[in-house]
């Protein structure tokens, strides 16, 4: 069954798309993150425009982070003093990232910029997931018993000025790094259409030191608002926010977390986080490839403009 | 649906042969080809009336046509839409149809290899290309257009040569990146590369399919429509096709792009109520 998507300006299988959201939905269910860094290129490899695939992603997003906080906030998981540091970035990072995707976009840059952005992050991250996890596998069958060390690294960063507290993350450290990790989410966010739970999720655990318990929910807070920036800007400023094409993600979308939810439950967090890995790897070395790999046509078209 | 519309539309076509054969010339949108143009007379050709047999000076032939459907209506359901086009003339002579899109400026962009990563590194800008160009004809069309056709611009390379860049560069780069335009819009079916068959019944009723794809620009198309003979256009006919969204489509695209700012908005809130609703529910499953 074919759709016609009105701000795409094509028709694209119903199902197709239906079954697009459901698998970032899986994602998002089984890892905690938004499965956008998934459902993004394949969009823009089914043929969506890359402006249109990354504005109509971002307000996928805003529902599927309201429903996943929905339980986050229930359960308290949510430190609303990290949050708000971190969407004071965010809001200035993704409303500078929709101004830089417009211009990368006017300059004919914006795919290539889109999948180098897509390579090295999703591979440093993959990288980075799959040596942790292979780590903490080998740890824990050499030493079953291992005491818990400190309760997180201190850093240099850390000590820079404008300290803050953060009671429920039990953090004394300078609200310049929130500020500074929000901010660089913010511009991924506008230009790659993410909410950047992927990166997020992570720094808060490595490089903030956030005990695990509050990172998701918190996460979701600061996505949930950087999406809604996103979205509104996107579509104030591009119009390039197609409602019919976001719909369709966001349905499939609620049917697959729950799935993802069950299926997370039953495996274990370690094999959870290295099938993450690879799965990640796999994306990035896919979008390399396309990179490296000699088109089958030199020529696309930039977009059209009806002189007056 | 699709075929008791092209049937629909024979018969119109049928009755308007029978009922043009008692009173011929009785058509407003007959225009004479520009090259032959005679004193110009009010009220249609003076020797209507005048027997078949008996040898007159030379007036503009009848050319007569009609379109299946008025406009293309991009629903929601839309996949691209075949209209029939039909319609009689007054023989001898072939029928050449050409389909143009509206005119804007186009920018072609081309990868080149940089340290072995594929970018677009050249640009270049074309004003005035047509967002669709088809052509449709009876008889192959180089043979139709062995002399010069009057001035008139009917294949594709004539009309793109006449496409003006936007910015000065040396004639062989400029062609290449012409041939990129037709490469991409080729392989997005706006500018097909097979000439369409005109059917020529009895001598001088005809019909052809034009098809359209689903990727289509919007605004108002122009089919033209030429009578030739020996190779020489003794009648052109022009219609305008409006192609544009309608229903839901036409109200969302609408909006976007007249309140960009509210639909913004509604379209966060579209996402929280399903988002909020659709999570609820499906926990309680």
């Amino acid at each position: 069954m074919e759709i016609y998507l009105p701000i795409a300006e094509l028709s694209m299988n119903v199902f197709l798309l239906l079954g697009l959201g459901a698998a970032a939905g899986l994602l998002s269910g089984m890892f905690g993150v938004g499965g956008g860094f998934l459902a993004t290129p394949l969009l823009i490899f089914v043929g969506i425009p890359p402006a249109v695939a990354v504005a109509s992603q971002a307000n996928q997003v805003v529902a599927n982070s309201i429903s996943s906080l929905q339980v986050q906030w229930r359960r308290g998981n949510v430190d609303l003093r990290m949050g708000l540091v971190l969407l004071a970035g965010g809001m200035l990072g993704s409303s500078g990232g929709v101004w830089l995707f417009t211009y990368l976009k006017r300059i004919g840059q914006i795919d290539f910029v889109i999948a180098v952005l897509y390579v090295v992050m999703l591979s440093t991250i993959g990288l980075l997931m799959l040596f942790e996890s292979l780590r903490s596998y080998f740890r824990r069958r050499r030493n079953p018993e291992a005491p818990r060390g400190k309760l997180h690294t201190h850093y240099m960063v850390h000590r820079l000025p404008l300290k803050l507290r953060f009671y429920k993350s039990k953090l004394y450290i300078s609200a310049l790094l929130p500020l500074g990790l929000g901010f660089l989410i913010g511009i991924l966010s506008a230009i790659l259409g993410v909410g950047g739970g992927f990166v997020l999720v992570p720094a808060m655990i490595y490089l903030l030191g956030m005990p695990t318990a509050v990172v998701i929910g918190t996460s979701n807070f600061q996505i949930l608002f950087v999406a809604a920036n996103v979205t509104f800007l996107q579509a104030a400023t591009n119009g390039t926010v197609d409602v019919v094409l976001a719909l369709l993600l966001i349905l499939g979308g609620v049917v697959g977390a729950p799935i993802g939810a069950r299926i997370a439950a039953k495996l274990p967090g370690l094999a959870l986080r290295a099938l993450m890995s690879i799965l990640i790897l796999a994306v990035a070395a896919e979008l390399l490839t396309e990179l490296l790999r000699t088109p089958s046509s030199l020529y696309s078209l930039g977009s059209r403009e009806v002189l007056r | 649906m699709r075929r008791a519309g092209t049937l629909a539309a024979l018969g119109v076509a049928l009755s308007l042969f029978v009922s043009a054969a008692g009173a011929l010339a009785q058509s407003p949108r007959v225009e004479p080809a520009p090259a032959t143009r005679p004193a110009p007379t009010i009220g249609g050709p003076p020797d209507a009336m005048a027997p078949p047999s008996v040898p007159t000076e030379p007036t503009t032939p009848d050319l007569i046509v009609d379109l299946s459907l008025a406009r293309v209506s991009i629903t929601s359901a839309f996949q691209g839409e075949s209209i029939l086009m039909f319609g009689m003339f007054d023989p001898p002579g072939e029928i050449v149809v050409v389909v143009a899109g509206p005119a804007a400026r186009e920018t072609v962009m081309r990868k080149q290899r940089f340290l072995g990563i594929w970018l677009n590194t050249g640009r270049q800008s074309f004003d005035d290309v047509p967002a669709y160009y088809a052509i449709a004809a009876s008889q192959p069309l180089q043979r139709l257009l062995a002399r010069s056709a009057g001035g008139e611009i009917l294949s594709l390379e004539d009309r793109l040569a006449s496409v003006k860049p936007a910015t000065p560069r040396d004639a062989a780069d400029l062609a290449r990146f012409r041939a990129g335009l037709v490469e991409v819009k080729r392989r997005e079916g706006l500018y097909p590369a097979a000439i369409g068959q005109v059917t020529v019944q009895a001598g001088r009723l005809f019909r052809v399919d034009l098809p359209f794809p689903s990727r289509l620009p919007e605004g108002v198309y122009e089919v033209r429509v030429y009578l030739l003979r020996e190779g020489k256009i003794v009648a052109a006919v022009s219609r305008p096709l409006p192609v544009g969204k309608v229903g839901f489509s036409a109200q969302l695209a609408g909006w976007a792009s007249h309140d960009g700012t509210l639909y913004g908005l509604g379209a966060i809130l579209m996402a929280l109520l399903v988002g909020w609703i659709g999570g609820s529910v499906m926990r309680r499953l």
